[in-house]
């Protein structure tokens, strides 16, 4: 199944994600809006961490990429982002 | 005090105007350009989207094809941006490190962006920053810029309007969720340029001055013009190639 999640925050950026998910268990992850990563390249390595993951454990990897690497996420805050994908996994 | 090389305001083509941005910033990046300001003008008229935009969601490929409107995906995170005619745009290139750009990007965006709202100022328009990455005018957008740090180099590039040609928005698809906390009801009411503020035409190498001055004071630089180097031209068509890919344009 595919579900989506779209949120404006204030400051106006846009994050929207789409998780595609089989039996609680995400294929895939799409990251996508007029925010800002730096460096960019952190959202698809994001996304590519998450294949094959529970909504249980979507937390601890994403907080170990964000806090561990020096990534800086403007626009969206690091918890919304975990809370938006937690929640399109079926 | 070092020297900030500024390349005089020229209209590209899209493809040709990200890839010399890009090009500019790798050569910055790795020590083999000085700091730059490059001032630029787009023709044909194009849509530029964010690097993580979805381009369906942005961008209305129909209306754009049947007006001759290019559609690029920028190297930089952000919106999608209209640029048409009446847009003079900018892009500073420095080296990560360098002391005029603060290692914080959100008050880095505020110190580039200073500059900018100082030449408004002088050309008599009460010109304000709004974080994250706006400029305004009485609450109505007339600047927006975009930064990327990569291959060594803080590049920062953003749009000001002197004039805009209306009639191309409808290739924006607006989405309402953007425009709930901004006074305005649509895009138009959202956006202002420099011509219906100051009711006159201005030419954009006289604006195009005013901010490489604004940008040498601001950022403690001395202006140098210059032109892009052998190796930034020699590095250009490879790039515009992969900004021009179906590829490149509908990764997301």
């Amino acid at each position: 199944m595919e579900r989506s999640a779209v949120r404006k925050f204030s400051g106006g950026k846009l994050l929207k994600v789409t998780v595609r998910s089989e039996g609680g268990v995400i294929q895939d992850v799409r990251i996508t809006g007029d925010f800002f990563v730096h460096p960019e390249d952190a959202v698809e390595e994001m996304e590519r961490a998450l294949r094959g993951a529970r909504a249980a454990a979507v937390r601890s990897i994403l907080k170990g990429r964000v806090e561990g690497g020096g990534i800086t996420t403007i626009g969206f805050k690091l918890d919304d982002l975990i809370g938006m994908i937690e929640g399109c996994v079926g | 005090m070092e020297r900030l090389r500024v390349i005089d305001f020229a209209v590209g083509d899209p493809f040709y105007n990200m890839a010399m941005d890009e090009a500019i910033a790798r050569c910055v990046g790795s020590g083999r350009s000085p700091p730059t300001l490059r001032l630029y003008g787009w023709s044909p008229s194009a849509v530029s989207i964010g690097y993580f935009q979805e381009i369906l969601e942005e961008v209305d490929l129909d209306f754009c094809r049947s007006k001759g409107v290019e559609v690029v995906r920028r190297l930089t995170g952000g919106g999608a941006v209209l640029h048409t005619a009446g847009e003079l745009t900018y892009s500073l290139v420095a080296e990560e490190g360098d002391p005029a750009v603060p290692k914080d990007v959100q008050g880095s965006y505020a110190r580039i962006c200073a500059p900018i709202v100082a030449a408004l100022r002088r050309l008599g328009v009460d010109a304000t920053f709004r974080p994250i990455n706006d400029i305004e005018v009485q609450g109505r957008k007339v600047s927006g810029s975009a930064q990327t740090r990569r291959f060594g180099a803080v590049l920062q590039h953003g749009t000001l309007l002197i004039d805009m040609d209306f009639t191309q928005l409808p290739a924006l698809r607006v989405k309402e969720e953007k425009l709930k906390d901004k006074e305005a009801a649509d895009i138009r009411g959202r956006v202002t340029t420099l011509k219906e503020i100051l009711r006159r035409d201005l030419s954009k190498e006289r604006v195009a001055a005013l901010v490489a001055e604004e940008f040498g004071r601001g950022l403690e630089y001395e202006l140098a013009r210059g032109s892009a180097s052998k190796e930034e031209k020699g590095l250009v068509p490879e790039f515009a190639e992969r900004y021009r890919s179906q590829e490149w344009l509908f990764r997301r």
